[in-house]
């Protein structure tokens, strides 16, 4: 056997230069800070204490409770049945369907609307994470006037006699909002608008894509986003569009780019990336390129004009300056593009006017317009524009408006209506409370032809009033969303359509399925128009010494709205596994160069803005180039000063000015009209202090024991891959490793009945980590706070593992793992608990059983897959209003006990026992985990491996899979597709081709 | 090889002192004074056997299940459909209630004495079931008073079980089991009582013997509605009661 050659995959930079005793340490799921001081002598005692606590409780009664049924049953409503309603996600614009689960009368899940053309089924960890919102006790609950409690007839009655005064000295009036989708309320503020002499209404995005927008009303004389089709696009480039993480519509595109990446369908399309910094988009990439901000419209016109070259369009050449992205590969790409003509698509991220033109050319010239960029249909989306945003900031510093109304932005921490007091509501005259989208009447128009409707699911909690409300009662005609939106859909939505002659019947489909299709408003693009195109033929480059800053929303926080919730606050970055912070992260170069380590704080300097963040070291970042989150530093993450246990021990959770990270929209700055959030020139310089960054990203690392090593190779990676050739060839590529052990206990598990498995597709999972937080919701997790996860004592129950590795052009490539409890057959944790608190169950669940967990921590230690939690505290519990929001078909854990996934067991269940109601088997896809549903990938494959038909056994017979840690042989239940990148063959395959050949 | 353990610093070097057993002795004292009365929230099995509390209406399940032969499903009908058997809802009771408003003999009685005195009989409502209209807010024409508030009805429940076990009423009730079975001659019961001590040994005793010799050992191994085409009974209508711990604890 040929020595062969294994790629490395490392978590961290330290863990790939490390010496042995750091490879050793990383296999200790605790690594250990000081000394121990808990004696032999001290655990006598505290056993002592605890048996005669035991003995005083033996006799007593337990406490009365009650049952407190309902005065009148509605005829749908069972106690203890949950009910779900299609409703739409309002955690972004980007309008997502959804199913709320209601469960005695609170919604306790949010889950993907299968049926959605939108979001196909997906959520993503934002929309998983806002049903908190509603449950948040700090939600405004009436209106203030002046920071104090008012009435809304007090308000109401205030604000028209401050208007009608306003209209007859024909002030201005201005309001301002984000992107609204909604079709009722656009019209209601249009309405509401109309009334004044000079009013206008103000779009503006705080993740603004104005510059994509402005671009088209030159080039096709209308300012629309066009949707993208990702799934129609064989090859993709993106220019810093981080679409499947942040950008628009990340769900949509990611359902969309995955349908367009599906192996079993013989269809992958090529994607190449271009970025300045590691992004959920770039991860993916079968190539991907650094390239500095200022490069980037370079890039564009070195693409440009290979393409217009081959289309035999005029493109005034001039002498574009080199470009560091090797030009044969450009050659190569641009043959690519020309090759996919209609059907591949180019997308630029950067807020760039000039940037966008190239890119629309590009498309154009491609004859990508029609197919892959839809102009008839456009999403409504992103409507934002700075220009007006700019205007109004003019007006506002001389004084001139009158009357200004803000909603649901928050103006003052970017650069009220609000649900909660923030930055802007602080400075406003009035606070009126607006409803979460779960507790009123809306509908949304994400895509122009589809009109999606939000229905409430529970009792409204405080005296909130939806916004159509409040503009109708201004207006003059007080009356309730309901009526406001069934009047405006007669009037406007229901003519667009031709199928459904009645309007009640039209209207009762449209609120049960969650969605209606109608017409596409009409609209007319003109001629391409390639006027105002301009090569760039320079690159903006920072000085020597100096850095360009990129300035991005991550997953988690977008840009600041969701920083009032922990979940959020808590989820891992999917690039840095980085919580409770934001950072200033360079590349491993800089960092050597400027002599600061992870967690070092570095002061970041541009203009008179500065900023002292902690910073991280990040692979596959361009080294003139610092990159910051947005959306930290909120006011409202103040609320997590004593998030967490409080122990003697405990460190806060925010930082030094009492807040969650540090805001950098300070350093955003306004060129040509457009905010930019690139490419601004900033000077870091050490600061000599500390912030120990409470990252997950070495935590739970998955080691191999030297003895299990393949002969003649190094270790077997918890990782495989394949390149698409290969795969081509033989769809086994990449896991040639894989051999079937002998079971040393073939008969102790028949598994007559079902066995329940989990299939997962790491070539379709993006690290997007919406199953994180849905497995959050799913099974009561806690929240810790970062000092525990300082500690390595984060509680999710899935997490996904990412790893580095290089491929062969020094590209670096990143591969996430989803992990969780394996439900191993021959499980280690189930062999060394001491009170059988872990056993295996007749359907292969390995079942931790919490009541007679004893928290010896022997099971967790025995875990190759370091995939259980132990709950070192009682965790928080103590808001009611938060409680609501608590799953009742799952024990919240206590102190002392150890968990684990369950593959949602409790779903398991309840599918199990209404199919024998029903008198059957239960059907293939009835059960599915939390994880799962809401995935917008569809990576994740669930069912009965004993069933042949089912899904997931047809998944466990394809090549590519494999599982993790296979050589131990406690045949895990879940197993694992390789990865499959679009690119010739590399390295150990390379080499074998050769010999073949 | 063993390293020296490193002298202790801090308040660690008083570790073993007669003085830091003084004052651990004192805390666990004060500590337990402070705890023992939080005892009461954990129970042992069995401890809730006998279990009889009063409730806010004096419903006698002896009379309606009993001598008027109600079904039990007919107010606990989640019992088929639900986790919960679930407490009739106001409306529930009022399907009779609208019509009965006092035992028979009172109404009677009433008839008799208004005969006597030649007058029109007085509507006669019974003080327990007075406390349903009241809570609905209805007024003598048994039509709500908006004027007043309605009012849920906090009955006291009788059979808890711990937080960490999830029993479902479903499988059982579709199984077949009685209700009885679990709780006891309730149709004889003036105030429903736990007859059962609701133990996990209870339930897996149960749950074991009718895999051996089928529900109630009558060898009954299929839950009705048995499958119209002869041959062996399916999986599915197999009565299998798994011992799993997955079954209730998750």
């Amino acid at each position: 056997m040929s020595k062969r050659r294994t790629k490395r995959y490392w978590k961290s930079l330290k863990e790939r230069d490390a010496s042995p005793d750091v490879l050793k340490a990383r296999a200790d799921e605790f690594p250990e800070r000081g000394p121990r001081q808990f004696r032999r002598r001290d655990f006598l005692k505290a056993t002592g204490f605890t048996l005669g606590v035991a003995f005083a409780t033996g006799c007593s009664r337990a406490p009365v409770q009650r049952a407190i049924p309902l005065l009148s049953q509605p005829e749908e409503v069972v106690p203890g049945r949950s009910l779900f309603y299609a409703s739409t996600c309002a955690g972004c614009s980007a309008g997502c369907g959804l199913l709320a689960k209601v469960r005695d009368g609170r919604p306790i899940k949010l889950e993907g609307n299968p049926q959605h053309p939108v979001s196909h089924g997906g959520l993503c960890a934002t929309g998983q994470a806002s049903i908190l919102g509603l449950y948040d006790s700090q939600r405004l609950r009436h209106p203030l006037k002046e920071g104090k409690k008012s009435s809304w007839a007090e308000v109401d009655r205030e604000i028209q006699a401050e208007l009608a005064n306003i209209r007859s000295d024909r002030g201005a009036v201005r309001f301002l909002s984000g992107t609204i989708t909604s079709p009722t309320t656009r019209a209601a503020i249009e309405e509401f608008l109309k009334g004044f002499p000079d009013a206008r209404h103000v779009v503006y995005d705080p993740l603004s894509n104005s510059a994509l927008l402005d671009a088209h009303e030159q080039t096709h004389g209308l300012r629309v986003l066009p949707r993208f089709h990702f799934d129609k696009a064989e090859v993709i480039v993106s220019l810093d569009a981080d679409f499947l993480g942040t950008w628009i519509s990340p769900v949509e595109y990611t359902a969309d780019y995955r349908a367009g990446r599906d192996l079993e369908a013989k269809r992958i399309s090529y994607h190449v990336q271009f970025e300045p910094r590691m992004t959920v988009t770039g991860s993916k990439a079968d190539r991907r390129f650094v390239v500095a901000p200022g490069e980037m419209g370079l890039l564009l016109t070195h693409l440009a004009l290979r393409i217009a070259r081959k289309a035999a369009a005029p493109l005034t050449p001039g002498a574009p300056e080199a470009v560091s992205v090797d030009s044969a590969f450009l050659d190569e790409l641009a043959d690519r593009l020309w090759h996919a003509r209609g059907r591949s698509l180019i997308v630029c991220g950067a807020n760039d006017l000039q940037q966008q033109f190239l890119s629309n050319y590009l498309n154009h010239l491609l004859g990508n317009y029609g197919p892959t960029l839809d102009l008839k249909q456009p999403s409504l989306q992103a409507q934002g524009s700075d220009k007006e945003l700019g205007g109004l900031l003019a007006e506002l510093q001389y004084g001139k408006v009158k009357a200004l109304f803000i909603h649901g932005v928050n103006p003052a921490f970017d650069f009220s209506f609000a649900q909660r007091v923030d930055e802007t509501a602080v400075l406003a005259r009035y606070v009126l409370p607006e409803q979460h989208y779960l507790e009123s009447w809306n509908d949304a128009e994400p895509v122009s032809g589809l009109v999606s409707v939000s229905q409430p699911t529970i009792h409204p909690l405080g005296d909130a009033r939806s916004l159509v409300e409040t503009i109708a009662a201004w207006n003059g005609k007080p009356k309730p969303a309901y009526d406001l939106l069934r009047e405006h859909w007669e009037a406007e939505v229901f003519p667009r359509q031709k199928k459904e002659s009645n309007f009640d019947a039209f209207w009762d489909r449209a609120v049960h399925d969650g969605f209606a299709e109608v017409e596409p408003l009409p609209i007319k693009s003109k001629q391409f128009n390639a006027q105002a195109i301009r090569p760039i033929l320079k690159a903006q480059r920072p000085e020597p010494g100096a850095f360009a800053l990129a300035l991005y929303p991550t997953v988690a926080m977008l840009d600041g709205r969701n920083a009032y919730n922990p979940w959020l606050h808590e989820l891992p970055d999917p690039i840095t596994k980085v919580t409770w912070d934001n950072y200033a992260s360079i590349s491993p170069a800089a960092a050597q160069r400027l002599g600061v380590a992870d967690g070092d704080v570095v002061r970041l300097e541009s203009g008179d803005q500065m900023l002292d963040l902690p910073a991280f070291i990040q692979p596959g970042q361009h080294d003139q180039v610092v990159a910051v989150a947005l959306g930290y530093g909120s006011k409202l993450s103040a609320r997590f000063a004593k998030v967490g246990p409080q122990w003697l021990d405990a460190i806060v959770s925010v930082g030094d000015k009492g807040v969650v990270g540090l805001n950098a929209a300070p350093l955003l700055r306004w060129s040509e009209g457009v905010l930019q959030y690139h490419g601004a020139q900033v000077k870091v310089s050490r600061t000599g202090r500390q912030r120990e960054l409470a990252s997950t990203q070495t935590h739970n690392t998955l080691t191999v024991p030297r003895k299990l090593t393949p002969p003649g190779s190094g270790p077997r990676p918890v990782v495989q891959e394949t390149t698409l050739a290969a795969y081509l060839k033989d769809p086994h590529a990449g896991v040639e490793d894989h051999e079937e052990k002998e079971d040393l206990w073939p008969t102790d598990h028949p598994y007559t009945g079902p066995r329940w498995g989990m299939v997962i597709d790491q070539n379709a999972c993006t690290g997007c980590s919406s199953c994180v937080v849905a497995c959050q919701v799913e099974n009561n997790i806690p929240v810790v706070g970062r000092d525990e996860i300082r500690r390595n004592r984060e509680m999710h129950w899935l997490r996904i593992d990412r790893y580095y590795s290089e491929a062969e052009s020094g590209q670096i490539e990143v591969a996430y793992e989803p992990l969780m409890c394996q439900q191993c057959e021959n499980a280690p944790c189930e062999t060394v608990c001491p009170v059988l608190a872990t056993v295996h169950s007749e359907d292969g669940l390995n079942q931790q059983v919490y009541n007679r967990c004893i928290g010896t921590r022997y099971c967790a230690n025995n875990c190759p897959y370091k995939a259980r939690r132990f709950n070192w505290f009682n965790y928080a519990h103590d808001d009611q209003l938060q409680n609501l929001v608590l799953n009742p078909d799952v024990a919240v854990r206590s102190r002392g006990v150890m968990e684990k996934c369950t593959f949602c067991v409790q779903r398991i269940q309840e599918a199990k026992i209404e199919a024998k109601r029903r008198g059957e088997k239960v059907p293939d896809g009835e059960v599915e985990t939390a994880c799962q549903q809401s995935c917008p990938a569809q990576a994740i494959y669930f069912g009965d491996l004993n069933d042949p038909n089912s899904q997931v056994s047809k998944m466990m017979a394809n090549p590519r899979r494999y599982r993790v840690l296979e050589e131990l042989n406690v045949r895990p239940a879940v197993g694992y597709l390789t990865i499959v990148r679009n690119r010739p063959p590399e390295g150990r395959e390379k080499s074998k081709e050769e010999h073949h050949g | 090889m063993a390293t020296p353990r490193p002298k202790p610093s801090g308040l660690l070097q008083y570790l073993g002192s007669p003085f830091v057993t003084l004052v651990l002795l004192t805390a666990l004292a004060f500590s337990l004074m402070i705890l023992v009365p939080k005892f009461n929230a954990y129970a042992l099995p069995g401890n809730q056997l006998g279990y009889e509390p009063t409730q806010p209406i004096a419903f006698s399940h002896r009379l309606h299940a009993g001598e008027l032969q109600v079904q039990c499903l007919y107010c606990h009908s989640g019992a088929e459909r639900s986790r919960h058997a679930g407490i009739p809802a106001a409306n529930v009771c009022m399907n009779c209630h609208r019509f009965v408003s006092a035992p028979l003999g009172a109404i009677r009685a009433e008839d008799e004495l208004a005969k006597k005195e030649k007058r029109e009989p007085q509507r006669v409502v019974s003080p327990e079931i007075e406390k349903i209209y009241d809570a609905l807010a209805l007024n003598e024409k048994m039509q709500p008073d908006p004027a007043r508030q309605t009012t849920p009805i906090r009955w006291v429940k009788v059979h808890n079980l711990p937080d960490f076990v999830y029993f479902d009423h479903r499988p059982h009730v579709n199984a077949g089991v009685a209700c009885q079975k679990c709780h006891g001659p309730v149709e004889t019961m003036e105030r429903v009582r736990q007859v059962e001590d609701l133990s996990m040994g209870w339930c897996v005793n149960c749950h074991r013997g009718v895999d051996r010799s089928g529900l109630d050992g009558n060898g009954n191994f299929t839950s009705a509605p048995a499958p119209a085409a002869q041959g062996p009974v399916p999986v599915t209508h197999r009565v299998y009661a798994s011992i799993d711990c997955a079954t209730c604890h998750y």
